[in-house]
């Protein structure tokens, strides 16, 4: 169908709906109570299965994340380009670890694809973190790869303690803009998981099973 | 000094199947004070019509209610959730834009359910009893999501050994004529909060609409169960 | 075999079998997870009144809202479609394939390709579409449909699921859920990375930027939307905000109601295909915006049912789909959501009976986080198809006169010592084990009391005066 007619379908529609009246609101979204937005952070992304380290200086971040890969015994990596610290993909590299390119060609799309279905970890930053849920936020664009989050099953996201923001409604508020400036704009909550069989959760079915968060002060 | 006068709509329910009822909730209104009156002709809300859809049937029932009640005046009181809400609520939709609106809108202002009336107006001290019995509460929907129902009945049973009652909330499956409609579904839901009430423990299975009361006890007669049913007027007024 | 027609006779084949008890206990669970959640997030409140307000402003300005939209993905580089129906929707996802030249499908959970059957479209004329949203693929590979809107296999036991993956992927058995899922993972995995297409539901569309937001907790949805080429989203027509600020408040109120998380595990916000810049994504990113009935809805009394969100929270609540399950209702939309949807995408034939497979208990719009009266619209069909006639004769002639008996206090005194004169030979101790006729419905599973020898009023006239 032609998109006229599609809406004048939909404006005709509307002229006899019978809708009740919506319920009065603040215009401003009220602010919530004081907290520890840290505290509260790294409980609810414990109590979703993420593991929060430090927070760490900034000069500490390299060290702590080869300490995450290692334990996890990977051998390979794909990191976005720009991190809240430097440092990380070249300490990996001396410790052993091969680096992944992660730029998608147009031709030959799935045999590239096929080359990072291995990769053991994926190194992000986080353009801030939500503390009600344990989220973390990322914002995708050159140098900053979707697939670094998703495909390895170790996912380590470097997060800014300063960018921490209460809840996704507030902090949605102060970044109105932000999903239009990017592809694609993703909270990350937690490992992968499901309950589809008998309500049991498990982590790690197709996105990774393992998420770290690694906050720098 | 006379208490308030207060007019009784008793249900056709209770009028006709459950008169116990009628006079426990007279009782119990005296108790309080009240001075109780029958306004005469009353019969049926219409809330059976209207829930199934034929409102002209529901229409004609629920005029002939509002001049029965509105020949007298004061509070009306009814032993009934789903009933009260009819006429509190569900006239103003049936009777908008008609002559009589305003009627509708008059009447329904003066209604109250028995204990939101006596604990929710009037403060009163009655108190339900049952000695030796511990007793479970259920709370029927209409009266529990549609008039706020949540804390009357807990604090009239305050003086009576209470049983957790798991799914207390949780509808009963009488829906009305969804009994007999669709029988095997309200039969399925009927067994989960059967199931549940003996499990509770208690002697008493106590609520304060007879329509989910007359559902549960058939059903708990029925798979020979001995826990007892009474509506909340019952354990007040003791009934004559 | 032909399918049962009514809501009864589909009830009435599930009760008691283990899938329906399946689904109750099922329901309980995530009953009892949103009941925690929303404990531990007393700004949930003002949230759902925000998450009402903004849906509803949706519905009254939707022609202008979807237009900024599909402004917005253009400027973005990515289409719109716009299908009037179902088979115009799937006919156009098999052509936006055609032209791209794909043949492999990813799909990740989308309700509306299930409402227009799009699987059956695409793999008739040659498509391979593999479903990866694990209770999705679970159902597809058994042949079944979903039981449950958020959990499609809430039905099945890790046994049938075990016995199913050993008989159609040739796995020893093992009915081990985390077994189970590193076997979906790793199956799926090359499907992912070697599909030429994705395609994906819409949670909530943006107008404001043009974006599109999916709410996954597998991290199929994101393969799905990120891997492949070509990315096709298809999307309810109601299913848009105004702005960024707005879904996110909608956001915060899903995850709760759905199943108690604060938020899924990704909610990924695509604005148009891949930028030149960007090292990954689709080349293309289509838009099938998909009205099917809509519109009908819109334009009456049951409009407001558009405002949902698919959270699935009155499911969990409503004592009738937990006893019967999913499938008693008979098509995609189940629950008191079902009701009300099914007959105004469909028309009354067959669905007039939905509506009155509730018993109004109202625990659905208690639950519903943008706060639906889902009651209110139940009562608006059942006067519609009472008006239409669709009720059976006793009931209508019952209604009738018993109303015609109430009105007039002498009758109604005389049809009280009636039916009490009536139903006394059928009675012992006080209660009946055995009504005829529409009563046998009551008798089947309860005792009915006998009536009352004196009547209320007749006690109050004998001993209170006239």
């Amino acid at each position: 169908m032609e998109r006229d007619a599609f809406l004048t379908r939909v404006g005709r529609a509307s002229l006899t709906s019978k809708l009740p009246d919506p319920p009065a609101v603040t215009p401003e979204l009220p602010e919530p109570d004081e907290t520890d937005l840290q505290a509260l952070f790294r409980s609810r992304a414990q109590m979703v299965n993420a593991v929060v380290h430090g927070p760490v200086s900034r000069h500490g971040v390299p060290r702590a994340v080869v300490a995450i890969a290692t334990g996890h015994g990977a051998t390979s990596f794909i990191s976005w380009d720009d991190l809240p610290a430097s440092g990380v993909a070249s300490a990996l590299q001396t410790a052993g670890l091969e680096k992944i390119d992660h730029v998608v060609p147009a031709e030959n799309r799935v045999e590239h694809n096929l080359t990072y279905a291995d990769v053991d970890i994926g190194i992000t930053g986080a353009a801030a973190g939500l503390a009600e849920s344990g989220s973390v936020v990322l914002v995708h664009g050159e140098g900053r790869p979707r697939t670094a989050s998703l495909v390895p099953e170790v996912h380590i996201a470097l997060l800014d303690v300063e960018s921490l923001d209460r809840t996704l409604a507030h902090w949605a508020h102060k970044n109105p803009t932000l999903p239009g400036e990017t592809t694609n704009l993703v909270l990350v909550t937690g490992p992968s998981r499901t309950g589809d069989i008998e309500q049991e959760l498990n982590l790690g079915v197709h996105g990774p099973r393992h998420v770290h968060i690694v906050m720098i002060r | 000094m006379e208490g308030p006068k207060v007019q009784l709509f008793v249900t056709c329910l209770v009028d006709a199947l459950a008169p116990e009822v009628g006079r426990a909730t007279v009782d119990a209104l005296e108790k309080a004070g009240c001075v109780v009156e029958f306004p005469d002709g009353q019969a049926c809300c219409g809330q059976p019509a209207f829930n199934v859809g034929l409102v002209g049937e529901a229409r004609k029932m629920a005029e002939h209610t509002l001049d029965v009640l509105d020949e007298t005046e004061g509070r009306v009181v009814i032993p009934s959730g789903s009933c009260a809400v009819m006429i509190a609520h569900h006239y103003a939709d049936l009777f908008e834009g008609t002559s009589r609106q305003e009627q509708a809108r008059r009447v329904a202002d003066r209604v109250r359910e028995l204990t939101q009336y006596l604990v929710d107006d009037l403060d009163s001290s009655v108190r339900a009893r049952c000695d030796g019995c511990t007793v479970a509460y259920h709370y029927s929907c209409h009266g529990l999501r549609e008039l706020g129902l949540d804390h009357q009945a807990d604090r009239l049973l305050d003086a009576t050994a209470r049983a957790e009652l798991d799914g207390a909330k949780e509808c009963c499956g009488f829906g009305g004529l969804f009994s007999i409609e669709m029988p095997a579904v309200s039969e399925a839901i009927m067994k989960d909060k059967l199931d549940r009430v003996e499990a509770s423990g208690a002697d008493v299975l106590v609520g304060s609409d007879v329509s989910c009361l007359l559902h549960m006890e058939g059903g708990l007669r029925r798979r020979g169960s001995k826990v007892e049913v009474r509506h909340i007027a019952e354990l007040i007024g003791g009934g004559s | 075999m032909s399918q049962p027609v009514t809501f009864l006779s589909r009830a009435e084949a599930l009760i008691g079998t283990h899938e329906a008890d399946a689904v109750g206990t099922g329901v309980r669970n995530f009953l009892a997870m949103r009941e925690r959640s929303v404990e531990v997030f007393p700004l949930i409140e003002m949230l759902r009144d925000r998450a009402r307000a903004i849906r509803l402003h949706s519905l009254n300005h939707l022609d202008r809202l979807l237009a900024h939209f599909a402004d917005q993905v253009e400027a973005t580089g990515g289409r719109v479609h716009w299908a009037s129906d179902a088979e115009e929707a799937s006919q156009i996802a098999a052509d936006i394939l055609q032209r791209a030249e794909c043949r492999s499908v990813v799909k990740s959970k989308s309700m509306v390709s299930e409402e227009i059957e799009l699987n059956d479209h695409l793999e008739s004329l040659g498509f391979d579409v593999v479903e990866t949203d694990l209770g999705e693929f679970i159902a597809q590979l058994a042949g079944d449909t979903p039981s449950h809107i958020i959990a499609p296999v809430l039905h099945m036991t890790r046994r049938d699921v075990g016995e199913l993956f050993a008989d159609k992927l040739g796995v020893p058995f093992t009915d081990d859920p985390f077994e189970l899922n590193r076997i979906a993972r790793v199956h799926l995995r090359d499907v992912f990375l070697e599909a030429d297409a994705g395609i994906s539901g819409v949670n909530m569309a943006v107008a404001e930027s043009g974006s599109i937001v999916l709410v996954t907790n597998e991290g199929n949805g994101r393969l799905v939307t990120t891997v492949p080429r070509v990315h096709i989203a298809l999307m309810g027509m109601e299913r848009i905000v105004s702005r960024w600020e707005d879904a996110a408040v909608v956001l915060e109120t899903l995850a709760r109601s759905a199943t108690g998380q604060h938020l899924s595990v990704y909610t990924n916000v695509v604005t148009g295909p891949r930028r030149e810049d960007d090292p990954d994504g689709p080349e293309e990113l289509h838009v099938i915006v998909v009205d099917n009935g809509r519109s009908r809805i819109l334009a009456g009394e049951t409009a407001e049912i558009l405002a949902c969100i698919r959270c699935g929270a009155c499911l969990n609540a409503c004592p009738v789909f937990r006893t019967s399950g999913g499938h008693a209702y008979g098509t995609v939309y189940s629950g008191p959501f079902g009701s009300i949807v099914t007959p105004g995408l469909y028309g009354m034939d067959p669905w007039w009976d939905l509506p009155y497979a509730s018993t109004l208990c109202g625990a659905c719009e208690e639950v519903c986080p943008v706060r639906i009266q889902i009651p209110r619209m139940l009562l608006e069909l059942r006067k519609q198809a009472a008006s239409e006639g669709r009720l059976p004769g006793w009931l209508e002639w019952g209604m009738s006169r018993y109303a015609k008996t109430t009105v007039d206090p002498s009758k109604w005194a005389r049809a009280k010592r009636w039916a009490s004169w009536l139903i006394a030979p059928l009675s012992s101790g006080g209660w009946v084990r055995r009504l005829p006729g529409p009563g046998r419905g009551w008798t089947t599973s309860r005792d009915f009391p006998r009536p009352a020898r004196e009547s209320f009023a007749e006690w109050w006239r004998s001993n209170r005066g006239a």
